[in-house]
């Protein structure tokens, strides 16, 4: 479904991303891993359209979105939540919810639909409906902004550190709700720099470092990928 | 005594809430792209000369069209302003700061035409709404209608802000822009429908109250640097501070002109503004939070 | 780690070599050159064949060229956006006029009083850009453009209002030798002088350091640079300059009336800079001849539509040349011959190398205090807690590590030592002294530097000028060693462009940098991100360096555990702005609450 081929970018004419491909399928949680630095966010932001990528492709569904800007790309069906819980602070929880329409301007009437749905999951937002979004904690904000995207109905979902700044108790209810929406059909890129906590929730992992593919492999994998690496560096030290 | 407070306060309030009409159209302008509108005072000063042409001593219903015509025609040229401004600042151009030398240029450019068209004379327009008293003084009838301009622009401006989708796309612009472009918010289009809501604005409101301002081609930058100086006061992008603000400067600037005489009013503005400036840089209101970067 | 020992031989192969490339980064002394030519003959030609029209003419235009190159200075360099120029002109002729023409003041007083007017002026601007900048200045300038001429009428009995005041000089108009008069030499010479001084700034260390606090004022502070100082001395030189000029307008129009400091006249200032392109030398002079000779001489008849063909041209420039008329030629000229970039665009290797050759500090006692003691740090945003009573000892001479996950407190616990941000709870002392409540700039001075995540490099200047910024900073003379290093840079990097340096070169040109200025502590924020393999090794080696040879302390924010491990003396962990573990490196490693910060969970 989205299909990323040797991605090269970054800020001006310095590339942080050397030639990343990765591609995400609907129904499936594609984690993407990496020491902080490495291109994660810069991955994100280049899939989603805040930074041109000098080479290579952005594809989803057969149809290019390579260079259009951020706004384009979401209403082509791709969304990005972008990290450290980013709400509209001064609009209220509700109308930060609509405004995840913005993404699907032909068919606005299904809000209150996908409304009703995210409320079941998180009363919190239901209840706090009302209040302004800088009200609420930072994991009450990450969970908002996944709403605003969830109402989107996006076809592809990415999801930049989305434990960033939120209380640990909450984070089992946010990935156990990142994976029932991708099975019901969205394909899920998440990044995170600790991949012990939502490894348990995806479908294959990938590795990032120094802004190229490190390694890629089922989710159940990557604990034993690491440790030969770890392994192998270990050696390295040794020898040292 | 009491009829001289009476005045002072009455104008300094009428004339205030220009100011404060003027930074409300100023606000909604830097909320959706940070840019602030040198040529704001001109395209006030281009709504009185409408009133000049279209609707001097008109009767009430031509004077109700022109208005409605002169406020789409500046929302559209105001709007085609913002496109040429927006034009240098696509993607990370280093050129950030090019919006200030295209707005003044603009600002100069309708000064200069307006010149060479009507000459350098202040024109005086007959008015709709007839004089009335307050405390036994005579008011002109447009004093009551800017400060009505000024109270309708701040509830509509608030209603259209808080619960359009349109207005609260422009407000989520200004609060977290890349969030926004992330929600897929038409940013472009939502700035330039923000020029052009200035321009509606600036335009409609120096067509209403052509009768209580000198309508000469050189007046704009007057009014410019008044609504700047409201908008300050007020904490720039705050609307309910600019309320407060608009009326404080105009009285204050009255005040002035009864104490020391009415060549001073600029002077008066000027100190103000620096005062302002060294002291409460952020205004005396604030902004409830700053924007992400 | 095999690899580090090829890279390190690679690295000192070959010594820091020329790359291909030809000409010079900028070519302000060429613009310099061009710039003294042209104003010379306007300035003295017309004399010469005795065309008193155009002697007449270009008297008028070389002083405001005079004006609008300190407007360019002032714009640009100090980056001060003032929109009242003429005013200050105004001032400056009108000092002269009262006090000599109306008042019969000697000329010499006059001119003092000229320049004393005009400089008051600039205060008048300079307070508000003390705490405002962008279009805040610009509204406050233009006020100021607007009130002044209003001023002039209304105190008549000092300025004589709408009648001005004429004062002819006959001992400046007789011509002297050769049809040229003694006006004519002084505004052949002023506008030259202005040309001379912009030049003259900005290839000195003030100028630098002005650039830097108008381009990144958090970059001026950690080199210990007052952006405000800065800003307020831009606009007195400005001003005095400026002052001058309005004293020669004087002699030069023989009569003056507020009419001719209209705003009009700042807004074509303003205009003249930005069509000619702004921060170019030679910027004002082409600005001037196109935005005032052609309308106001060549076609005559346009007069009337000079101000809508100003605003037009300004307009037409800023959307489709931004660089102006100069600066677009400049920007193809560096485009083509520029030079620098690639892999060799900056390296490491000769620095460390002669680091080897640096006699080492005497390594501080065991029992020194602390250079750095931070006791209970809280700093909170909102209802988030950045910093969570937080302590952090560091020693003389010791490489610090920092480390923690995103969102942990690191970077904020960086901005609070180096005094971006304030405590909310909790002190520290520096080098003995307590500095919680020390700005930036004083900590600086004091002997703190610091490099930013994202690196401050100007593009507007050299490579070798965005080091030599450290040497500006630098309290103490150079070790000779270190002395033939810097002249080495200079050579090799003087004339190369830093946009075309990698990421990673940015950074590594931060640290050389802030080393240069020799501080006592330096903070490295994330100095590795972005370096190749190889760069990294040269960079550990350069870390132990700093810390054995040169005596300073490192604390080092880091996401390359690797690299942290290997090189830090002791280690600090954060937590959710929490420490959580701090010590040597071999303890650390096996302390559970550190395992979880590497990939995967575990480490060696």
């Amino acid at each position: 479904m989205l299909d990323v081929r040797d991605l090269v970018a970054g800020y001006g004419d310095i590339p942080v991303l050397r030639g990343i491909s990765l591609h995400a399928e609907p129904g499936e949680i594609l984690l993407i891993g990496g020491e902080n630095g490495a291109g994660k966010s810069t991955l994100m932001r280049a899939i989603a359209g805040f930074i041109k990528p000098s080479q290579g492709s952005v594809v989803l569904d057969g149809k290019p979105l390579t260079g259009l800007p951020p706004e384009k790309v979401a209403r082509s069906g791709l969304r990005l939540v972008l990290d450290g819980h980013r709400v509209f602070p001064e609009l209220t929880v509700y109308d930060n919810l609509r405004m995840g329409v913005a993404a699907r301007p032909d068919d606005r009437a299904d809000l209150a639909r996908s409304l009703e749905e995210i409320y079941e999951v998180f009363p919190i937002l239901k209840e706090r409906s009302r209040a302004r979004a800088y009200d609420l904690s930072g994991g009450q904000q990450q969970i908002l902004a996944l709403g605003q995207a969830f109402v989107a109905r996006p076809r592809v979902l990415l999801c930049d550190e989305p434990s960033l700044g939120v209380a640990q108790a909450l984070l089992p209810p946010i990935l156990a709700f990142l994976r029932r929406w991708a099975e019901s059909g969205t394909a899920i890129v998440i990044v995170d720099q600790h991949v012990k906590i939502s490894l348990p929730y995806a479908d294959r992992a990938m590795i990032v470092q120094r802004g190229q593919v490190l390694l890629e492999c089922p989710a159940g994998e990557l604990d034993r990928r690491l440790s030969t690496l770890h392994a192998a560096r270990q050696n390295a030290h040794a020898e040292r | 005594m009491l009829s001289e407070i009476a005045i002072i306060v009455v104008r300094g309030v009428a004339i205030g809430s220009l100011f404060a009409i003027i930074a409300m159209s100023f606000n909604i302008v830097h909320n959706a792209t940070r840019i602030l509108n040198f040529a704001q005072g001109n395209i006030f000063i281009l709504g009185g000369f409408a009133a000049y042409f279209l609707a001097d001593n008109a009767g009430f219903p031509t004077w109700l069209l022109m208005l409605v015509v002169t406020g789409l025609v500046m929302a559209v040229l105001v709007a085609m302003q913002g496109w040429l401004t927006l034009l240098p600042l696509r993607g990370n151009s280093a050129e950030q700061d090019s919006w200030m030398i295209s707005t003044v240029s603009v600002s100069v450019i309708i000064a200069a035409i307006l010149m060479l068209v009507y000459g350098p004379f202040a024109y005086s327009v007959g008015g709709v709404v007839p004089a009335f008293r307050i405390f036994g003084v005579k008011t002109p009838g447009a004093f009551l209608l800017a400060i009505a301009a000024m109270l309708g622009c701040y509830f509509l401006l608030s209603w259209f802000l808080r619960h359009s989708f349109t207005g609260l796309a422009i407000s989520a612009l200004s609060q977290d822009f890349d969030a926004a472009r992330a929600a897929g918010l038409n940013v472009r289009g939502l700035q330039l429908l923000a020029f052009g809501i200035s321009g509606l604005i600036a335009g409609s409101a120096g067509f209403m109250v052509a009768p209580m301002i000198s309508v000469s081609p050189d007046a704009g930058l007057r009014y410019v640097l008044n609504g700047f100086i409201a908008a300050v006061i007020g904490g720039i992008g705050n609307n309910t501070g600019a309320l407060i603000g608009g009326p404080l400067v105009g009285v204050m600037a009255m005040l002035m002109a009864y104490k020391v005489g009415g060549a001073y009013q600029d002077l008066a503005s000027l100190i103000v503004l620096v005062v302002i400036l060294m002291f409460w840089p952020q205004g005396l209101f604030g902004r409830a939070t700053a924007r992400r970067v | 780690m095999a690899s580090q020992h090829d890279s390190l031989s690679e690295a000192t192969g070959p010594q820091v070599s020329l790359p291909l490339g030809r000409g010079r980064f900028r070519s302000d002394g060429l613009q310099l050159r061009i710039g003294i030519l042209l104003i010379l003959l306007t300035g003295i030609g017309p004399s010469l064949l005795g065309n008193s029209y155009w002697e007449h003419t270009f008297q008028l235009v070389n002083i405001l060229i005079a004006v609008a190159v300190l407007q360019n200075f002032l714009f640009v360099d100090a980056g001060q956006k003032s929109f009242g120029q003429g005013a200050i002109l105004g001032l400056g002729a009108y000092g002269l006029a009262i006090a000599s023409g109306i008042h019969g003041a000697p000329l010499t007083l006059g001119v003092l009083s000229a320049v004393g007017a005009a400089m008051l002026g600039g205060l008048l601007f300079a307070l508000p850009a003390l705490r405002v900048q962008g279009f805040h200045l610009g509204f406050a300038t233009l006020s100021a453009a607007i009130v002044f001429p209003q001023l002039l009428i209304q105190f008549d009995d000092v300025t004589r209002g709408i009648n001005g005041i004429s004062l002819s000089v006959p001992a400046l108009t007789k011509p002297l030798v050769w049809g040229l008069s003694g006006l004519t030499l002084l505004v052949t010479a002023v506008p030259i002088a202005a040309l001379l001084l912009h030049y003259g700034i900005r290839t000195a260390r003030l100028g630098r350091r002005m650039r830097v606090a108008a381009e990144s004022a958090e970059a001026a502070r950690a080199l210990g640079v007052r952006p405000g100082a800065m800003r307020a001395l831009a606009f007195m030189i400005v001003s005095a300059g400026t002052g001058l000029c309005g004293a020669l307008y004087v002699p030069a129009v023989g009569f003056i009336s507020p009419q001719a400091f209209i705003i009009e006249l700042s807004f074509t200032l303003f205009f003249v800079v930005v069509v000619g392109g702004r921060g170019q030398l030679l910027g004002p002079i082409v600005g001037i001849w196109v935005i005032y000779i052609v309308p106001n001489v060549l076609l005559v008849q346009l007069v009337e539509y000079r101000l809508l063909i100003y605003g037009f041209l300004t307009l037409a420039v800023v959307i489709a040349f931004p660089d102006g008329l100069v600066g677009t030629v400049e920007m193809w000229r560096r485009k083509r011959f520029q030079r620098g970039g690639g892999e060799q665009g900056f390296r490491l290797a000769p620095f460390s190398e002669t680091l080897e050759k640096v006699a080492p500090r005497p390594a501080p006692a065991a029992a020194a205090p602390p250079i750095l003691e931070v006791r209970g740090a809280v700093k909170r945003f909102g209802q988030v807690v950045a910093l969570d009573r937080v302590d952090l000892e560091v020693r003389p001479g010791e490489v610090h590590g920092l480390v923690g996950a995103n969102g942990s407190g690191k970077t904020s616990l960086l901005n609070v030592i180096s005094g971006f941000s304030r405590l909310d709870g909790g002190s520290y002392s520096f080098r003995g002294r307590d500095v919680t409540r020390l700005n930036a700039t004083g900590i600086a001075r004091m002997g703190l530097g610091r490099t930013f995540q994202t690196p401050r490099i100007f593009t507007d200047v050299s490579v070798w000028d965005n080091i030599q910024l450290g040497l500006d900073a630098r309290p103490t003379p150079l070790d000779p060693e270190m002395a033939r290093l810097a002249e080495r840079f200079r050579e090799v990097y003087g004339e190369d462009n830093p946009a075309l340096l990698a990421h990673g070169q940015r950074r590594l040109l931060e640290v050389i940098r802030v080393v240069f200025a020799d501080p006592a502590l330096v903070l490295f924020d994330e100095p590795a991100a972005g370096l190749a393999p190889a760069e990294r090794a040269e960079f550990s080696r350069l870390l132990r360096q700093i810390s054995t040879r040169l005596g300073m302390s490192v604390i080092l924010v880091e996401h390359d555990l690797d690299l942290v491990w290997d090189i830090a003396d002791r280690i600090t962990v954060l937590e959710t702005g929490r420490v959580v573990a701090s010590g040597p490196p071999q303890v650390l490693a096996q302390d559970p609450a550190v395992q979880h910060l590497f990939v995967g969970g575990a480490h060696a």
